[in-house]
């Protein structure tokens, strides 16, 4: 990773470090840490250090291979020798060159995705060798038909039938096939040594993620949702991400927060992942009054929650089995989804929980109607449902919503008829 | 001392004041919304003081509510319009179980819980179809006022079906009507029944009673039937619609 160590300001600010008289002993660490830069400034500028990672990767023969979705195993690829890349897109301005070829009723992260292709403008797409592509979402799978016509595609099929033998034997399958076309393209023998190796690597990065999601729990959180979203790259396991995790946990981890988010409404949010770039809805919520205390999607939690067997015999049924079990909507009925959620809420605390929904995400947007009555009625807890896409014209009337979720909530914590649910979002 | 709420609208501006207990609306006023919506805010504020012979040292707790209402900086702080219009309508029909609010850009349905809390709410996104807004679009294109086009779609003998869920394209639609010879009575009562569709669209049929209507739409003669009719429910019009969000927020600023 030395060829990461440029981007290190010696001089930045370290985190927490406000207070001479700090009560938690965080002093210590600030002043041995004075010739590092913050982990949040680290990962704010995550796409660049992906960017030096890959060109430097692809200059020593690696492969890059475009991922679109947590179901891809990147271990098999990075037992490959290649590296996986995240592709998602997350920027409206890209989406006028996707309407070129794609309908404008589909959900803003293919759309982006697509338009980042038409544009030529996104340069892990434009250095990656492959895509490894799924069939996790109709919208996706037809886009990427489209893409297979000027890149190297190989495509996985996800079975949806839940917790069915058969789907699963059909996904090692399909994981089994990927591996024959990763050695076939690269010319490299995929071990299950090297599998091993690389489920190592990404355990140890989920249990630094899932430590760093847990800092959440606190009744005084150390960090914001916003911040903690920032806290993953597009590329996974890079060296030094690993020592900004480590060096996170070590600033957050001791219970001293430098600001006092502890009257903030906690907030679960769920849906959608939320691609780097498309964060304006969790922004919304903590600009109004929110916490995010737990992400329960792609871009947060669901993914990292479990691990991979490391010492499983078949290494490669472990990663299906992982892979396989996660709850996303298009698997059906997706039961797995609201266990989840149930053990996040029991172990978050949310006092209300928002749903994101992309544009036209059709699988997604039904199961909100279970979702809100499994919320209300089984954690009793408020439910607000956001449809929304990438144009930042709605946020006046997200904003709404949320302050007036927030309103109940405060209200029904202050007093039974609810009397002084009043803003307290202005100070006066 | 005396409680002020401001709800500012999309398309109007409302005062209210409330003595401390919140029985007495001591004095009220209402403005079309303009560029400069804070300037009209406290030009309107200071109109409807005067009218009662009161000043700024009277009221001791201002609340801005509505689509404008962080641009109101003298209020003493903002509450949600949702919030403000549960607590209007509840304070004057304690039994309200379901809120159905139309203003200018928005359509929503409140649900309470027994308490008078707000227990969900549902509103139409970023399109304006099925708002007062809408109508407005509607009555001009039929030329005539606002006011009138709830007597013009009483007079209706058939009324035109509008599948539009846009009101660019409703636009067109009755463009198109007016051009196949449709009797501007027949799209007028098409237009409400639509809109009234909409409402019952956004809540998917789940609405208690008692209803009570709110907003500036509430006031256009026809449209309570034509939301009876959508909804097979009966619906009561809470009085003076318009003012119910500063009701609401008076009722905060008194605590009440």
């Amino acid at each position: 990773m030395g060829q990461c160590s440029t981007k290190v300001k010696p001089t930045a600010k370290p985190h927490g470090c406000k207070s001479k008289a700090s009560p938690c002993g965080a002093r210590k660490t600030c002043e041995s840490a004075q010739t590092t830069v913050e982990p949040l400034e680290w990962f704010g500028d995550m796409i660049s250090h992906c960017l030096e990672y890959a060109e430097a990767a692809k200059a020593q023969g690696k492969p890059i291979v475009g991922i679109m979705c947590e179901y891809t195993p990147r271990e098999l690829i990075m037992a490959a020798g290649g590296v996986p890349v995240c592709l998602c897109g997350g920027d409206p301005d890209t989406i006028p060159a996707a309407e070129k070829h794609l309908p404008s009723n589909l959900c803003p992260l293919i759309k982006s995705t697509y338009g980042y292709l038409v544009e030529g403008s996104n340069p892990f797409l434009e250095m990656a060798d492959l895509v490894v592509a799924e069939t996790t979402c109709d919208g996706k799978k037809k886009m990427f038909e489209l893409m297979a016509e000027s890149r190297p595609m190989h495509v996985l099929e996800l079975p949806q039938k839940e917790n069915a033998p058969a789907a699963m034997e059909h996904w090692v399958k399909e994981l089994y096939g990927l591996k024959l076309e990763l050695e076939r393209r690269f010319h490299v023998r995929i071990t299950d040594k090297k599998i091993r190796r690389a489920i190592g690597v990404m355990n140890t990065e989920r249990a630094l993620r899932r430590a760093l999601a847990a800092l959440m729990k606190s009744d005084n959180p150390p960090i914001t949702g916003r911040q903690l979203l920032d806290f993953k790259s597009s590329i996974s396991c890079l060296p030094e991400d690993f020592r900004m995790y480590d060096r996170a946990l070590e600033i957050y981890g001791n219970g001293c927060p430098d600001r006092d988010l502890a009257g903030r409404v906690r907030v679960l949010m769920t849906g959608v992942p939320m691609a780097h770039g498309a964060e304006r809805v969790l922004e919304l919520v903590e600009d109004h009054g929110g916490l995010v205390v737990c992400m329960e999607n792609c871009t947060g939690l669901k993914p990292i929650i479990d691990d991979v067997d490391a010492s499983a015999g078949e290494p490669l049924d472990a990663l299906a089995r992982k892979y396989f079990d996660l709850p996303c909507s298009v698997k059906t009925p997706n039961a797995a989804r609201r266990d989840s959620l149930r053990k996040l809420a029991a172990e978050y605390r949310p006092e209300c929980v928002i749903e994101l929904v992309w544009q036209a995400c059709l699988t997604y947007d039904v199961e909100t109607y279970g979702v809100k009555r499994f919320v209300e009625g089984e954690l009793g807890l408020p439910y607000l449902r956001v449809e929304t896409d990438y144009s930042p014209s709605d946020s006046a009337r997200i904003a709404v919503r949320v302050q007036a979720l927030f309103e109940t909530v405060r209200g029904k914590a202050k007093s039974p008829r609810g009397s002084k649910a009043a803003g307290a979002l202005k100070p006066h | 001392m005396l409680y002020a709420g401001i709800d500012a609208g999309s398309r109007t501006i409302k005062v209210l004041l409330v003595d401390a207990d919140g029985r007495d609306v001591v004095a009220s006023g209402i403005r079309d919304q303009g560029v400069d919506q804070e300037g009209l805010a406290r030009e309107l504020f200071t109109e409807t003081l005067r009218s009662e012979g009161l000043s700024r040292r009277d009221v001791k707790r201002i609340v801005a509510t509505g689509y404008g209402r962080d641009i109101v900086a003298f209020a003493d702080t903002t509450v949600t319009e949702i919030t403000c219009h549960a607590r209007g309508v509840r304070f004057r029909a304690a039994e309200a179980m379901t809120i159905i609010d139309i203003g200018g850009q928005d359509t929503k349905v409140i649900r309470l819980a027994d308490d008078g809390v707000v227990r969900d709410f549902a509103m139409n996104d970023r399109c304006a179809a099925g708002t007062g807004r809408f109508l407005e679009v509607v009555a001009a294109r039929l030329g005539v006022k606002l006011e009138a086009l709830g007597r013009m779609a009483a007079m209706a003998r058939a009324p035109a079906t509008i599948n539009s869920t846009c009101v660019v394209f409703a636009e067109s639609e009755i463009i198109g009507l007016l051009a196949s010879g449709t009797a501007p009575q027949d799209i007028a009562a098409g237009v409400q029944n639509s809109l009234a569709t909409r409402v019952s669209t956004l809540v998917r049929g789940n609405i208690e009673e008692p209803v009570i209507f709110t907003g500036g739409v509430a006031l256009l003669p026809g449209m309570v039937y034509a939301l009876e009719t959508a909804l097979g429910q009966s619906v009561a019009v809470a009085e003076r619609p318009q003012f119910t969000g500063a009701l609401g927020a008076a009722l905060v600023a008194a605590g009440r």
